[in-house]
C-alpha cells in the first residue's frame, strides 16, 4: 500500500514538476540571469582590474574584495566566454 | 480513418522510436554516463550553467520547441491529403527529429556547453557561423509575416476574439504586478489572473462586444467584407495588424519582467487548458475523417508534394529551432548525461503528439474535405484550428450556441496568444540582432525604439503585401536549413570523436537536398509562374521579395555545404590517418 502510494506521490511530483518547467522554470531563469549581471556588472565596476580594466581606485577594491571573492571564479568564466548572438536565443 | 487509429498509429510511432530506435543509439552509441560531469555541474555560475531537475529540463525543453509550428504545419499540408502529412509527422520525428534535439543537447553538453554559433566556426568554418546568424533572422523575420498575417488578418478579425485577447494581456500585467511589485504568492496570482483570463475571453462573445468590434471593424450588413482601405487591405485586416504591432512593440521595449514574461505565464495556462479539453473531446467525440481523402494530388496551392511538404511540416516532424534551444538552454542545465535522451527525445516525441492532434482538428473536425476548406483550408490554418478546437470543446457536452461561440473564441484567444507571445520576443531578438550586428556602423540603431520600429516595418510589410503560403514554405525553409546545419555539425563531432555517424548523415542529407529543392521551388514559382501573372504592383513587389530570399536562403545554402564537405573530407582524412 505504502509502496503504491509513494509510486502515485512519484508520478504525482514528475507531474508538477513538468508543469513548473513548462510554466515558470524561464521566470526563474530570467530573474536567477537579472541578478547574476546585476552582481557580475557590480564586480566588474569595483574588481576591473582583475580583468585589466582598471576603473576605482585599488582602496575601494580591497574594501570590498572579501565580498567578492566566492564569486570571483564564476564572475571571469562569465566575462571571459565567447558569446554570439545564439546565446540571446535560450 | 478514426481519430483514435491515428492516435494509436502515433503512439506506436512514439513507442518504437523512444522505446527502441532512440534507447539503441542512446547506449550503443553516445553512451551517457550519469557520472561524468556536465557543464551544468563544472561551470555552475547560477545564471547560464544551472543542474536542473530532468522533470523540470523535460517541461522547460518542451515549452520551448512547441508554439504555432507544429499546430498550422499540420493544417496546411493536409492540402497534399492526410496521409502523406500524417507519415510526414511520424516517420519525420522518428528518423530525423529526435536525432536532431537529443544529440544537439549531447554536443552542447560534451562541448562544455558551446552554443551552435561557437560550434559551427570551429567543426566547419568561421563563416558557416555567420551563415547561421543569417538563417536565423531570416528564420524570425518570416516567423513574424506569417504569425502576424494568420493573428492580424484571421484571428483577431473575428469580432468576438480582441477582448479576450485584451483582458488576457492585462491579467498578464497584473501577474506581473503581483509577482513582483506586491510579491503575492504565486499560486493565488494564478488562480486570480487566470480566472480573469478565462471570464475576459466569455465577455468578448457577448453580442454587444461583438457589435463594438464589428462597428471597429466595419462590417455592415448585407456585406461579407468590411471596405478595402488600401492595397488589398480591408478594415478589419488594417485593425488587426495594427494590434498585433501595438502589442508587439509593447513587448519589445518594456522591461521583461513587465509584459513579456507574466503575460507568457498567463497564456501558457489558457493555452494548456485548450489543449487538455481538446484531446478529452476528441476522445469523447472519436470522429472519423469522413470523405477527407488521404491523397489529393501530387502538385497543391502550396506546390508539388516533395520538397514543399517536407518545409510546411518543419515544427513537429524536424526543426532546426530546437537544436539552437537544445543547445544554447537545455545542454548547460542538463544535470546528467543519461537526462538527455528523456528530455530531448522525450520532448519531441510530445511535440509530435501535438501536430497529430493538429493534424486532426483538420481532418476530423469538419468531418470531410470541404468542411476543412470552408474552415478556412492551408491560407487560414490558425482559423482552421480554432474552429476545428471548438468542435472538440463541443463534444464535452456544452450548450451548442454556448459552445460554438466560447470554444471558437477560446480557440482563437489560444492561438494568438501563442502567437503574441513568441512575436514579442523575436522582436526583442532581432532588435539585439541588429543592434549588435550594424550598431557601430549606425549608432541610432542602439536606440530601443528605433530597433524596435524597423524590425516591425519589416513585419507590417510582409504582412500587408506577401501571401500566406508563400511566408510559411520559406520560414519552413529557414528553419530546415537550421536543421541541415545542425545534422552536420553533428555528424562532423561523431566523425571527429570516431563514433557512428550514419544516422545523423543520411537525415542530413535528406533535409539537405529537400530544403534546397524547396527553395529552388519557390524561386522558380515566384519568378516565372506567379510574376507573370501578376496582377497588380503588389503582387509584383511580394513574388521578387519571396524569391529573392529564396534565392538568398539557396546561395548561403550552398556556401555552407560546401565548407560542410570539406570539413567531412577533413575528418575522413584525420581518422583515416589515426586508423593507419
Amino acid at each position: 500500500m505504502s509502496e503504491q502510494r509513494s509510486k502515485w506521490q512519484n508520478f504525482l511530483d514528475s507531474v508538477k514538476s513538468v508543469l513548473y518547467g513548462m510554466a515558470g522554470h524561464d521566470m526563474t531563469r530570467f530573474a536567477l540571469k537579472t541578478r547574476g549581471s546585476m552582481e557580475h556588472l557590480f564586480i566588474l565596476v569595483t574588481m576591473g582590474d582583475l580583468l585589466g580594466i582598471p576603473i576605482l581606485p585599488p582602496y575601494y577594491s580591497l574594501r570590498l574584495l572579501p565580498y567578492v571573492v566566492p564569486q570571483i571564479a564564476t564572475w571571469k568564466r562569465r566575462m571571459l566566454r565567447e558569446r554570439d548572438l545564439t546565446d540571446a536565443l535560450a | 480513418m478514426n481519430a483514435i487509429v491515428v492516435l494509436i498509429l502515433a503512439a506506436i510511432g512514439i513507442g518504437v522510436g523512444y522505446g527502441i530506435y532512440a534507447k539503441s543509439i542512446d547506449r550503443r552509441v553516445i553512451q551517457p554516463d550519469p557520472s561524468k560531469a556536465t557543464p551544468a555541474k563544472m561551470y555552475m555560475d547560477g545564471v547560464d550553467f544551472i543542474p536542473a531537475n530532468r522533470n523540470v529540463l523535460f517541461g522547460y525543453q518542451f515549452k520551448s520547441i512547441a508554439a504555432l509550428g507544429p499546430i498550422l504545419g499540420p493544417i496546411i499540408a493536409v492540402q497534399w491529403g492526410w496521409l502523406p502529412a500524417l507519415l510526414w509527422i511520424i516517420l519525420g520525428v522518428f528518423f530525423i527529429g529526435w536525432v536532431q534535439d537529443y544529440a544537439s543537447i549531447i554536443i552542447g553538453v560534451r562541448e562544455e556547453g558551446q552554443t551552435f554559433g561557437a560550434l559551427s566556426y570551429r567543426l566547419i568554418s568561421p563563416r558557416a557561423r555567420n551563415i547561421l546568424l543569417a538563417f536565423i533572422y531570416i528564420y524570425l523575420l518570416m516567423i513574424m509575416g506569417a504569425f502576424g498575417i494568420q493573428v492580424g488578418f484571421s484571428l483577431l478579425t473575428n469580432p468576438a476574439v480582441p477582448l479576450g485577447v485584451i483582458i488576457v494581456i492585462l491579467a498578464g500585467l497584473l501577474a506581473g504586478q503581483m509577482t513582483y511589485k506586491w510579491k503575492q504568492d504565486i499560486i493565488l496570482t494564478t488562480v486570480v489572473t487566470v480566472i480573469i483570463a478565462l471570464v475576459g475571453i466569455w465577455l468578448g462573445t457577448l453580442p454587444a462586444v461583438k457589435n463594438a468590434f464589428n462597428a471597429i471593424y466595419g462590417y455592415q450588413e448585407g456585406k461579407t467584407e468590411p471596405p478595402t482601405l488600401f492595397l488589398d487591405v480591408n478594415q478589419a485586416e488594417f485593425v488587426g495588424s495594427l494590434l498585433v504591432l501595438i502589442f508587439c512593440y509593447l513587448g519589445a521595449v518594456l522591461p521583461i519582467w513587465r509584459w513579456a514574461q507574466p503575460i507568457n505565464y498567463i497564456a501558457f495556462w489558457i493555452v494548456l487548458f485548450g489543449i487538455l479539453g481538446g484531446v478529452i473531446g476528441l476522445l469523447i467525440g472519436r470522429p472519423g475523417m469522413g470523405d477527407f481523402p488521404a491523397f489529393t494530388g501530387f502538385m497543391a496551392a502550396a506546390g508539388p508534394l516533395w520538397p514543399m511538404l517536407f518545409v510546411t511540416i518543419a515544427c513537429g516532424a524536424i526543426s532546426g529551432w530546437h537544436s539552437l534551444v537544445s543547445s544554447s538552454g537545455t545542454a548547460r542545465q542538463l544535470e546528467k548525461e543519461t537526462d538527455a535522451l528523456y528530455v530531448g527525445g522525450g520532448a519531441m516525441f510530445l511535440e509530435m503528439f501535438f501536430a497529430t492532434i493538429a493534424f486532426l482538428a483538420a481532418t476530423t473536425a469538419f468531418g470531410s474535405f470541404q468542411g476543412y476548406q470552408d474552415a478556412g483550408g492551408p491560407a487560414a490554418a490558425a482559423a482552421v484550428f480554432s474552429k476545428g478546437l471548438s468542435v472538440f470543446l463541443n463534444n464535452w457536452g456544452l450548450d451548442a450556441a454556448l459552445g460554438q461561440g466560447f470554444g471558437v473564441a477560446y480557440g482563437a484567444v489560444f492561438l494568438t496568444l501563442m502567437a503574441l507571445t513568441i512575436m514579442h520576443l523575436v522582436v526583442r531578438f532581432m532588435r539585439v540582432a541588429s543592434a549588435e550586428a550594424l550598431g557601430d556602423r549606425f549608432p541610432i540603431l542602439r536606440n530601443v525604439h528605433v530597433g524596435t520600429i524597423i524590425a516591425l516595418l519589416f513585419t507590417v510589410f510582409l504582412i500587408w503585401f506577401v501571401p500566406f503560403l508563400k511566408i510559411w514554405g520559406v520560414f519552413g525553409a529557414a528553419n530546415q536549413l537550421m536543421a541541415s546545419l545542425a545534422l552536420l555539425l553533428i555528424t562532423l563531432w561523431l566523425m571527429s570523436r570516431a563514433k557512428n555517424y550514419q544516422w545523423t548523415f543520411w537525415p542530413f542529407a535528406f533535409m539537405f537536398v529537400t530544403t534546397v529543392a524547396a527553395l529552388l521551388w519557390s524561386a522558380y514559382s515566384s519568378f516565372f509562374i506567379s510574376l507573370p501573372k501578376a496582377k497588380d504592383w503588389q503582387d509584383v513587389v511580394a513574388q521578387v521579395t519571396i524569391g529573392t530570399l529564396a534565392l538568398i536562403l539557396v546561395v548561403l545554402a550552398v556556401i555552407l555545404v560546401v565548407d560542410g564537405i570539406r570539413a567531412i573530407l577533413r575528418y575522413r582524412a584525420e581518422l583515416a590517418k589515426a586508423r593507419r
